[in-house]
C-alpha cells in the first residue's frame, strides 16, 4: 500500500557505465510528493542519464529505482504509463496540428482528456490549429509539457525546459511550472541555470561526475556556503541584470 | 485495435497533408505516364514480328536473317518461337504479325507457302511487313535458285495472308502497369525512408519510446498508411491511364482489379521492407537519400518500366530479370494487359516472395530506433 507520505520516487545506488566513462556512479535520492526536485550539474555530469533510467528509457547497470512503488527495471511500461516526460530534444509530427498531436498522445496513454483543455492549461488553446513548426521556442516547450500532461502524471520529468529561451519566455514557463505544482503534481527538473533552480526548486541535488555531491534546499545550500566563510568576489546588489533587461523590455511574451 | 486505428488515421493525415509526398507518389508518375503514353514510341520502331520456323534449315535461317536486317539497320523486329507462343504474342503481346515458315521451305523445286497472320488493327504495320516480305522472299529465291538479277522468274515462294483482331495494348498497355509498379517502389522506398529517418533524427521516435505503447505500434500505423497509399496509387494510375490512353484493364476481367490489389500489396510490402532496412541503418536524410536512389534508379531503367527488357544486351537481361521491380512489373503487366489471373503468375510470385523474405530479414537486423 502506498501512503501519501511515501516518497513518490526512489533511486538507490544507480550505476551506468558507457564504454570507458562512469556516466552514473552510485546515485541515490528520494523525491517527495508535491515538490519540485531539481538536478543541477554541468553538461555531461550524468543528469540526463539518471533521469532516463528513472523514466524507464535506459536500463541501469546496477541499483534500483521505484516510481510510486513500481520497480522501473522490472516494469518500465507501468512506470511510463504514470509519468509525464519532456525530453531535452523534443520533436513532434510535421503535418498534425497541436490539438491532433495532443489527442494522438492521449490515445497512446489510453487517456480520454480533452486536448483543448490540456492546451489551455499551458496557454496554447488559441494555437490549437497551428502546426508544430509554426511555434516559437517557448511555445514548443509549452506543447511538450502539454503532451507530458495528457495522462495526469504522478511525476512530471522536465529536462532543461528553458534552455534557449529568452528571459520573458523563461519567466512565463516558470510560472507555468509553478502552476502545475500548485495543481498537485510532483516535478523532477534538470537544469544548468542556477537562478531557475533557486526560483523553482524545493530541493536540489548537485550532480558532478556521475555522483550527487550536495542535496538540500537552495536556501540551506547557500547558508552552508556562507557559514564556511565564503565571500562573494562581486558586490551583491538589490537587482540583477536580468531585472534590468525585463524592466526595459517588459514581461510580456513575444512568441 | 482502437489504438492501431487511431495511429493509422493520424499517419494518413500526416501523409496527405504532405504535398511533396503526394507529388512524388501520384502526380509525378501520372505525368510521366501520360507524356510517354501520348508520345507513342511504337511509331518509331520497326514492327514486331513473330516467326515460327518449321523448316529450320539454312534457307529458313537465311530468310529470318534477311527479315531481321543487320544490327545497324533493323528491318523487322523478329522473335521466334512455337506457333502457340507466337500466336499468344500476336493476340496479347506486342507483335503485329506472325509468319509460319513451312517444313518444305527451301527444298529445291518445291513450291512452298509462307502463312502470315496480321493483327488487323495495325494496317500501317501490315503494309510495311507485307512489302518487306515480298522483297525479301524474292531476293532469297533468286539467291537460292542462282538466278541472275537481270532475269525475272516467277518465284516459287507464295504468301498467304489472314487476319485476327489482337487484344494487345501496344506501348501504352506496356507503360501503364510498368509505371504503376515503379510508383509502388518509389512509395515503399522513399515515403518510408524519409518519414522514418526524419522522425528518428528529430527524436520523435525517442519521445514515443517514453510512452507505455512504445514506437512499434506507431511504426505499424505508418506502414499501414503506406500500404493504403500504394493501393490507391495503383488504382488511380491504372484507371486514369486506361481511360486517357485507351487501354482495357485485364481484358475487361473485373477480377483483374483484385489481382492488382494483391500484387500492389506484395510489391508494397517488399519495397517498404527495403525502405525500413535503409531507414533503420541511416542516421540522417543525407545518408538515406543516396542509398534509396542507388537502389531505385537502376531498377527504374532495368526492370522494363519504360521499355521491354528484350531491347537490352543479353548480359543486362541475365541479371535484370531477377530484380524485384522486374517481377512486380511483369506480374502487373500480365494481369493488366494479358488478362492473366494472379494464380498463373508462378515465377513472378516466387520472385517477389524471395525478395520479400530477404528484405524483411535485413530490415529486422538493421532497424534501430535511435
Amino acid at each position: 500500500m502506498i501512503e501519501a507520505t511515501d516518497p513518490v520516487l526512489v533511486a538507490k545506488n544507480l550505476k551506468k557505465r558507457y564504454e570507458d566513462i562512469n556516466a552514473v556512479n552510485g546515485i541515490s535520492f528520494e523525491v517527495r510528493r508535491g515538490e519540485i526536485f531539481g538536478m543541477l550539474g554541468p553538461n555531461g555530469a550524468g543528469k540526463t542519464t539518471t533521469v532516463e533510467i528513472l523514466e524507464g528509457m535506459r536500463d541501469a547497470d546496477s541499483g534500483e529505482a521505484y516510481v510510486n512503488g513500481i520497480n522501473v527495471k522490472e516494469n518500465p511500461t507501468a512506470v511510463k504509463a504514470i509519468i509525464g516526460v519532456q525530453l531535452q530534444q523534443n520533436a513532434f509530427f510535421d503535418n498534425l496540428n497541436l490539438a491532433e498531436i495532443v489527442e494522438l498522445y492521449a490515445q497512446l496513454y489510453d487517456s480520454s482528456v480533452d486536448p483543448i483543455e490540456i492546451l489551455s492549461r499551458v496557454g496554447l488553446a488559441d494555437r490549437k490549429g497551428a502546426m508544430y513548426k509554426q511555434l516559437s521556442g517557448g511555445q514548443k516547450q509549452r506543447l511538450s509539457i502539454a503532451v507530458a500532461l495528457v495522462n495526469d502524471p504522478v511525476v512530471l520529468f522536465l529536462d532543461e525546459p528553458t534552455t534557449g529561451l529568452d528571459p520573458q519566455a523563461r519567466r512565463s514557463l516558470w510560472a507555468l511550472i509553478q502552476g502545475i505544482q500548485k495543481a498537485g503534481s510532483t516535478i523532477v527538473l534538470t537544469t544548468h541555470y542556477m537562478e531557475e533552480a533557486e526560483e523553482l526548486c524545493d530541493r536540489i541535488a548537485i550532480v558532478e561526475n556521475g555522483e550527487i555531491i550536495a542535496l538540500d534546499t537552495p536556501d540551506a545550500l547557500i547558508d552552508q556556503l556562507l557559514d564556511s566563510g565564503f565571500k562573494p568576489n562581486k558586490r551583491t546588489r538589490e537587482a540583477t541584470l536580468d531585472d534590468v533587461f525585463l524592466n526595459l523590455t517588459g514581461h510580456e511574451l513575444r512568441d | 485495435m482502437k489504438l492501431y486505428l487511431a495511429l493509422t488515421v493520424a499517419s494518413m493525415k500526416m501523409y496527405f497533408r504532405n504535398k511533396q509526398a503526394l507529388f512524388w507518389a501520384l502526380f509525378f508518375p501520372l505525368v510521366i505516364m501520360l507524356i510517354f503514353g501520348v508520345m507513342n514510341f511504337d511509331a518509331y520502331n520497326s514492327p514486331n514480328v513473330g516467326i515460327v520456323d518449321r523448316a529450320n534449315n539454312p534457307a529458313s535461317q537465311g530468310l529470318i536473317q534477311a527479315l531481321s536486317g543487320t544490327d545497324d539497320q533493323e528491318v523487322l523486329s523478329v522473335s521466334t518461337g512455337t506457333q502457340e507462343e507466337m500466336l499468344d504474342e500476336l493476340e496479347y503481346g506486342d507483335n503485329k504479325a506472325m509468319i509460319i515458315i513451312p517444313e518444305d521451305f527451301g527444298i529445291s523445286g518445291q513450291f512452298s507457302e509462307l502463312q502470315v497472320t496480321y493483327d488487323e488493327r495495325y494496317q500501317q504495320e501490315r503494309a510495311v511487313i507485307g512489302t518487306v516480305l515480298t522483297q525479301v522472299t524474292d531476293a532469297v529465291f533468286k539467291q537460292m535458285a542462282q538466278v541472275p538479277d537481270e532475269y525475272r522468274v516467277e518465284a516459287n515462294i507464295g504468301i498467304s495472308e489472314s487476319f485476327i483482331e489482337g487484344q494487345g495494348q501496344g506501348f501504352q498497355g506496356w507503360l501503364i502497369p510498368g509505371i504503376a509498379a515503379m510508383a509502388i517502389m518509389q512509395t515503399g522506398l522513399f515515403a518510408v525512408v524519409f518519414t522514418l529517418v526524419r522522425f528518428k533524427a528529430q527524436g520523435v521516435l525517442r519521445r514515443l519510446k517514453a510512452t507505455p505503447i512504445g514506437a512499434s505500434h506507431f511504426l505499424a500505423g505508418q506502414l499501414t498508411n503506406k500500404a493504403i497509399v500504394v493501393i490507391l496509387q495503383t488504382y488511380i494510375l491504372v484507371l486514369v491511364g486506361s481511360l486517357v490512353l485507351g487501354v482495357s484493364v485485364g481484358q475487361g476481367r473485373l477480377g483483374a482489379w483484385v489481382d492488382l490489389t494483391i500484387l500492389s500489396l506484395l510489391g508494397g510490402a517488399l519495397f517498404i521492407a527495403i525502405g525500413l532496412a535503409i531507414s533503420g541503418w541511416a542516421k540522417s536524410e543525407e545518408t538515406a537519400a543516396p542509398v534509396a536512389n542507388i537502389i531505385s534508379l537502376p531498377m527504374m531503367f532495368l526492370s522494363g518500366v519504360f521499355f521491354p527488357l528484350s531491347v537490352m544486351p543479353d548480359w543486362v537481361i541475365s541479371f535484370a530479370k531477377y530484380l524485384p521491380l522486374t517481377y512486380l512489373a511483369d506480374g502487373m503487366r500480365a494481369v493488366t494487359v494479358e488478362g492473366a489471373a494472379i494464380t498463373t503468375l508462378g515465377s513472378e510470385l516466387l520472385g517477389l516472395g524471395i525478395w520479400m523474405a530477404i528484405s524483411f530479414v535485413i530490415a529486422t537486423r538493421l532497424f534501430k530506433w535511435e
